[in-house]
């Protein structure tokens, strides 16, 4: 580990210019921290809360330039002091570095830095030039120095601006930006912001987990910004006239026809693959084992949540771009790995996803039994009876075990196909669900009964069919290393319930007969594709996997995010047969390990206005239709809300030893 | 509603001055309820715009249990129990004078030769933070911000511009337009129209109320005054000058006078001391257009066809033809009062006054912009001459009148004296304010219908000042009752033309006028510096006393309209009449589509992966 040289972090001044000699504050840990890559030291890392110096030769006057010419670069312009204040600084200090006259002395250098972190209106403003104020008031005699001996030797750098909410966003979407683009009355380009990074943005709109809104600033003041409502609002905009048109010139550099890549399934991971790999020039080809696409976004989750011409609409543009949708083709069934790679195919996106529901592992339990279902199984057939493919009833009382967005699928579903009841088990407290606040909310609405704390023990079956399950009572125990406590069942609290179907959504797993030995691909310990996590490789070259088959049962962002991870692995392996550094993951990684982007409250006063909500239809009227049920906000309300956001944007700095390498999309 | 966003009363203090106030007031608001003046740019109180941009209201405050002095900025922050603020420290007003420096390192510094020059906010704020230096100013930089010149009614010059939002403001939340949005990033951030478009070409629809809140020079009319004073010297040149109902009663407070004096007649004055040859009224053309709107309504609803929509507010017809041009076909095609004297003043009045018509030049005086817009609309030309010449608004009028050493205040009043076209009713006069047509038009329609006169002459169910209004009117045995509209802003305007297309209203007649208050507040109107429509009751008042005031209060009792249809077009909705008073309007949606890779080239983001 390298010791800070110098610095200034969270307020508190480091020097050990003269050497470390037990006196002063000691830095405190920093891991992962020597090299940004492979045999690249950091000389220096700037930050919104500091600034470290690893190394006494180098230059803060080249060091801060970067820092504040990023800020100019990414000021969105409406305040008067960042606007012309990083612009100021940035030239003062690059002519200072370059041994130029500079058109500001170092007092005035101050002021500005002062004006614009006591005065701006949003993060960036009031944080790209903390560290530099600090610099100036504690290392003024390196400034001078600098100064006297200029031009400084030129630096290695990168600077990287990012948010809260795009570093918890798995897909990293530009979240501050998009809004941006709704307050400045341009949704079009809102919406293209959310193109960059995948295709499906309407669908996202409607059915995102929203990991962005959890670590939104915004819920110090008030709630988070509706983020998720807010992208709907911009995909539901690209309608009529003025909808944006996708088309082939987007493609950057079509390639030979020998550039072809295979995607196995046409889920959310596959098509975000195939949508990147489209744009990169490749030939692409989906093959899908059903007759539609969408995945699980189609099959699994309800129409009153996501209208399948809206899906529909989103996946279509695989097509525009050029790209072949091959329909009912199961890998396993109608085709092997080793087929593909005899087709020509140069790279393989297996993107196959969870389909078999996971089993409770309890008494009696019985696939074949009447009235049992596995949660995605019947997702699957609500599917088939909205499409009309099916004619699906319940009747009676239905029990759902689980506590996730596909229990509560299953529960919303299932009222409105006909229950008389439905009740969701779930063997911990409601604060541990992992399904959706809001989703529990609207299911309870509806009138789901929620039974927590309770685990199912038995089946109990009469002539083939689920006539009840018996069920008990489980007890919070010590808390785990994650710090969900243990559940324990509470013996004797056995008890008898009638219904007519059980639902088990308690977790999925790849199907079997999909992979088979002779593919060369290896399963970890979950029954899940193992994978690189860094590239998305498998344990056979050319072939990379992503999305549900490779994590579990997991969401809609994270596999469109592991499709454009892929899609430059893919490019790198096809083109240079290795998978390239990437230094904006590095900084993130950078940024994570050291718990950087701290949550800091929000010191002044703001005046709260609390989130726009979807304009829903009456629980008792939504409870019987697969219509859907959210609308979108009006444009006075879109507007509204996305004033609320506060513009958390931080800017990284690091100077290294070396060049950076560059990687596909940095 | 819950119970956290409820206000609650709370305690702190300004300067040691102890404050009641509440969580749901602003630092800003509480100040100027105690009489403490911050210096504020960007806000504006009366459309509750507070986007914190120019980030010039600063103070300093210490909230509760906290002994951490924190600059804020007093616009935006609310009140909170406890709150210690502090508003003059030395600091601050050090902090609030970088603040405008950093502002004017951006502007255009030819303060001379802005039209706002003496009346900027942008040169108050400078004054009053004690601006001394101006150093970071550098002209290439502002030299290379956008003007834009293409429209006849506006120009939008970004080298004046502060960032306020206002326009955007006004424009998208006022008046629902929606035209200006936020343009460019960083440095380069600028107001500018969607698409990409120019101010001609765009949804813009040349209101003006963005003008009118434009605290600097970066939004105004375009100058026409060199225009009109070559026709004023131009001996050749018979300069013919009509003013608009609403510019009497808003041009005073320009030169002292209490708002919503009745300077009519020292405006005749002025006319004359500037070399206008005839000076008409518009408020003639008013009365005839009521003759001739009232007959082609009571046509249009004997064959059915309802609603119909008033056709004398030009922004109004340019928001038809941009953004709903379906509606088009329920467009009065009756031409407004000042295009009416237009046309009449160069064919009728040459004739009767043995003048030759190619030396006639009509010069309008009119509270608005979208005037300007209307003399060039194509349709509006007769034989290659364009009816109306040049329209000044009232602030060019202004302007126009003290580049000629003139002093309203000083000049006696006179009255007109042509006896063709400046008769004018009480129904004439208050087409100048929301509801006024609907009013006279009414009064005449009675007649017309009956051939007898309404009992009551000021119909109170049509004056109320709400965005939409909607009465039924008794026309009697002849028409039986006709439902009625009026609309002014517009956002109810859009409100109601889209009841109107679902066929959720049941209406027969319909007023129109773009701008809150009709045109007495009008995009062409003085500014008022802070304010917005902050005469808006006053003029509305004066406008009502000169119809009390009149003898004549219908216009169909106007003997100077009268000899016209005697003498030359016969009768209202004659051949003639419509040859030379009706027009037609032409669908101008704008439809764009832009691909994804056009947006892509202009997204402007840290990581982008194309």
């Amino acid at each position: 580990m390298s010791e800070v040289t110098y610095g200034v972090w969270d307020g508190v001044v480091y020097d050990n210019r003269g050497g470390v000699n037990g006196e002063g504050p000691h830095f405190p840990g920093l891991s992962n921290f020597d090299e940004f890559d492979d045999g690249n030291p950091i000389r220096a890392f700037v930050a919104d809360r500091g600034f470290i110096i690893f190394d006494s030769t180098v230059s803060l006057l080249d060091t801060f330039h970067r820092q504040l010419a990023q800020a100019a670069n990414e000021s969105c312009g409406k305040c008067t002091p960042c606007r012309i204040g990083t612009v100021l600084v940035r030239d003062a200090l690059d002519a200072m570095r370059r041994g130029e006259p500079s058109p500001l002395d170092l007092d005035q250098i101050f002021a500005l830095a002062d004006q614009m972190t006591q005065t701006s209106m949003c993060g960036l403003g009031q944080t790209c030039s903390r560290a530099l104020r600090a610099a100036i008031r504690e290392f003024r005699d390196v400034f001078e120095d600098e100064i006297r001996t200029a031009p400084a030797p030129s630096q290695h750098a990168m600077s990287y601006m990012t948010a809260p909410c795009i570093e918890a966003c798995p897909s990293r979407i530009n979240v501050p930006r998009y809004i941006d683009y709704i307050k400045d009355g341009k949704p079009a380009h809102s919406l293209g912001v959310i193109l960059q990074k995948y295709p499906m943005a309407a669908t996202c709109g409607r059915v995102c987990v929203r990991f962005c809104e959890m670590a939104c600033r915004r819920k110090f003041v008030d709630e988070a910004v509706g983020i998720k409502t807010l992208k709907r609002y911009v995909a539901d905009q690209q309608t009529g006239p003025n909808a944006l048109v996708f088309g082939r010139d987007l493609i950057r550099e079509p390639l030979g026809a020998n550039m072809r890549v295979a995607v196995v399934g046409a889920g959310p991971a596959g098509i975000s693959c195939a949508y990147h790999l489209l744009l990169h020039g490749y030939r692409v080809d989906i093959l899908e084992a059903m007759e539609e696409a969408g995945g699980m976004a189609a099959r699994g989750i309800p129409s009153y949540r996501l209208p399948k011409d809206v899906l529909h609409a989103e996946t279509d543009v695989i097509t525009a771009l050029g790209g072949r949708f091959l329909f009912n083709k199961a890998l396993g069934r109608d085709f092997s790995l080793d087929d593909l790679f005899a087709r020509g195919y140069r790279a393989v996106f297996l993107a196959l996803g969870c389909q078999e529901g996971t089993h409770l592992g309890i008494e009696n339990e019985d696939p074949t039994l009447q009235g049992y279902r596995s949660g995605v199984g019947f997702l699957l057939q609500v599917h088939d009876h909205v499409a009309g493919a099916l004619r699906v009833a319940l009747e009676g009382d239905v029990v759902v075990v689980g506590g996730g967005n596909v229990a509560m699928d299953c529960a919303r579903s299932a009222l409105r196909m006909g229950a008389a009841s439905v009740h969701v088990l779930y063997r911990r407290t409601r604060p541990d669900m992992p399904a959706d606040a809001g989703e529990v909310q609207a299911a309870e609405a509806e009138g789901v009964v929620f039974h927590f704390l309770t685990n199912p023990k038995r089946i109990i079956a009469e002539n083939g069919r689920v006539v009840g399950v018996e069920l008990m009572d489980m007890a919070a125990g010590e808390p785990d290393a994650e710090g969900r406590s243990k559940v324990e069942p509470v013996p004797g609290s056995e008890r008898t319930v009638s219904c007519n179907t059980l639902i088990a959504a308690i977790g999925q797993q790849v199907r079997e007969g999909v992979i088979s030995p002779e593919d060369g691909i290896a399963f970890d310990r979950w029954n899940c594709i193992r994978v690189n996590p860094d590239d998305l490789s498998t344990s056979r070259t050319g072939v990379f996997a992503g999305g549900d088959c490779a994590t579990g049962p997991s969401t809609l962002i994270h596999a469109m995010a592991a499709g454009l991870k892929a899609t430059r692995s893919i490019d790198d392996h096809i083109r240079l047969g290795r998978v390239r550094f990437r230094p904006r993951s590095r900084m993130r990684r950078l940024l994570n390990d050291n718990t950087m982007l701290a949550e800091d409250a929000v010191e002044l006063p703001v005046k709260p206005q609390y989130r726009a909500h979807h304009p829903e239809l009456d629980a008792a009227v939504r409870s019987q239709m697969f219509e859907e049920v959210e609308q979108t906000i009006s444009i006075e309300a879109a507007y509204r809300e996305a004033n609320r956001c506060m513009r958390c944007y931080r800017i990284y700095s690091v100077i290294t030893e070396r060049a950076i390498p560059e990687g596909v999309g940095r | 509603m819950n119970a956290e966003t409820q206000a609650k009363v709370v305690r702190g203090s300004i300067n040691g001055v102890a404050v009641t106030s509440s969580t749901d007031e602003t630092i800003l608001e509480c100040a100027r309820r105690h009489a403490i003046h911050i210096p504020t740019l960007c806000e504006l109180h009366d459309i509750d715009h507070a986007p914190g941009t120019c980030r010039v209201c600063l103070v300093e405050i210490e909230t509760q249990g906290s002994s951490k002095t924190l600059t804020a900025t007093a616009c935006n922050t609310p009140m909170q129990e406890g709150l210690v603020v502090r508003t003059r420290t030395p600091k601050l007003r050090e902090m609030q004078r970088l603040q405008v420096e950093l502002l004017l390192a951006d502007h255009d510094q030819d303060c001379a030769t802005c039209i706002r020059h003496g009346n900027c906010d942008l040169q108050d704020v400078a004054q009053f933070v004690g601006l001394k230096t101006n150093r970071f100013f550098d002209p290439e930089r502002v030299a290379k911000r956008p003007v834009d010149a293409a429209s006849p009614a506006l120009i939008r010059n970004m080298q004046r511009c502060i960032r306020c939002q206002r326009c955007i403001a006004i424009c998208r939340e006022g008046q629902g337009v929606d035209a200006l949005i936020q343009v460019g990033s960083g440095l380069d951030t600028a107001v500018g129209l969607r698409y990409g478009l120019d101010q001609q070409h765009s949804a813009c629809v040349t209101c003006g109320q963005c003008v009118l809140v434009c605290p600097t020079g970066a939004l105004g009319e375009r100058d026409e005054i060199e225009r009109v004073l070559d026709y004023l010297y131009d001996p050749n040149i018979v300069t013919v000058v009509q003013f608009a109902p609403a510019v009497r009663v808003g041009f005073g407070e320009e030169f002292g006078l209490p708002p919503g004096t009745n300077v009519e007649g020292q405006i005749i004055t002025a006319l004359r001391r500037l070399g206008a040859d005839i000076v008409l009224d518009t408020n003639w053309g008013a009365d005839l257009v009521v003759m001739e709107e009232a007959t082609e309504l009571l046509h249009r609803l004997k064959a059915g066809e309802r609603p119909t929509f008033t056709s004398c507010c030009p922004a109004w017809i340019n928001f038809a033809e941009r953004h709903y041009p379906d509606i088009l076909p329920l467009l009065s095609t009756t031409k407004s009062p000042q295009q009416c004297v237009g046309i009449v003043a160069k064919t009728y009045l040459p004739a009767k006054r043995g003048i030759d018509p190619s030396r006639v030049r009509v010069v309008s005086i009119m509270p608005c912009t979208a005037k300007k817009d209307e003399v060039v609309r194509p349709q509006l030309s007769h034989d290659g001459m364009p009816e109306v010449d040049v329209v000044l608004t009232t602030r060019e009028f202004a302007r126009l009148l003290r580049r000629e050493g003139l002093d309203l205040t000083t000049l006696e009043a006179t009255t007109f004296d042509d006896p063709h076209m400046t008769e004018y009713s009480g129904a004439g006069a208050i087409f100048g304010t929301t509801g006024g047509v609907m009013e006279a038009a009414v009064r005449t329609l009675y007649h017309m219908v009956n051939g007898a006169e309404l009992d009551t002459i000021e119909l109170a169910q049509l004056r109320g000042f709400e965005g939409v209004r909607t009465a039924a009117v008794d026309l009697g045995q002849g028409a039986g009752v006709v439902k009625v509209a009026m609309c002014h802003g517009l956002k109810p305007t859009r409100q109601i033309v889209e009841a109107v297309r679902a066929g959720t209203v049941d209406l027969d007649f319909i007023e129109v006028m773009a701008c809150p208050g009709g045109c007495v507040d009008g995009g062409g109107t003085l500014r008022s510096k802070k304010h917005y429509l902050q005469h808006a009751m006053k003029r509305r008042e004066a406008i009502f006393a000169i119809d009390r005031n009149k003898n004549v209060r219908r216009s169909h009792h106007n003997t100077q309209v009268q000899d016209l249809y005697r003498d030359f077009l016969g009768a209202p909705h004659s051949d003639k009449a419509q040859a030379l008073l009706h027009t037609h309007y032409t669908d101008r949606k704008i439809e764009m589509a832009h691909s994804v890779r056009e947006i892509w080239q202009e997204i402007k983001m840290a990581g982008k992966v194309y």
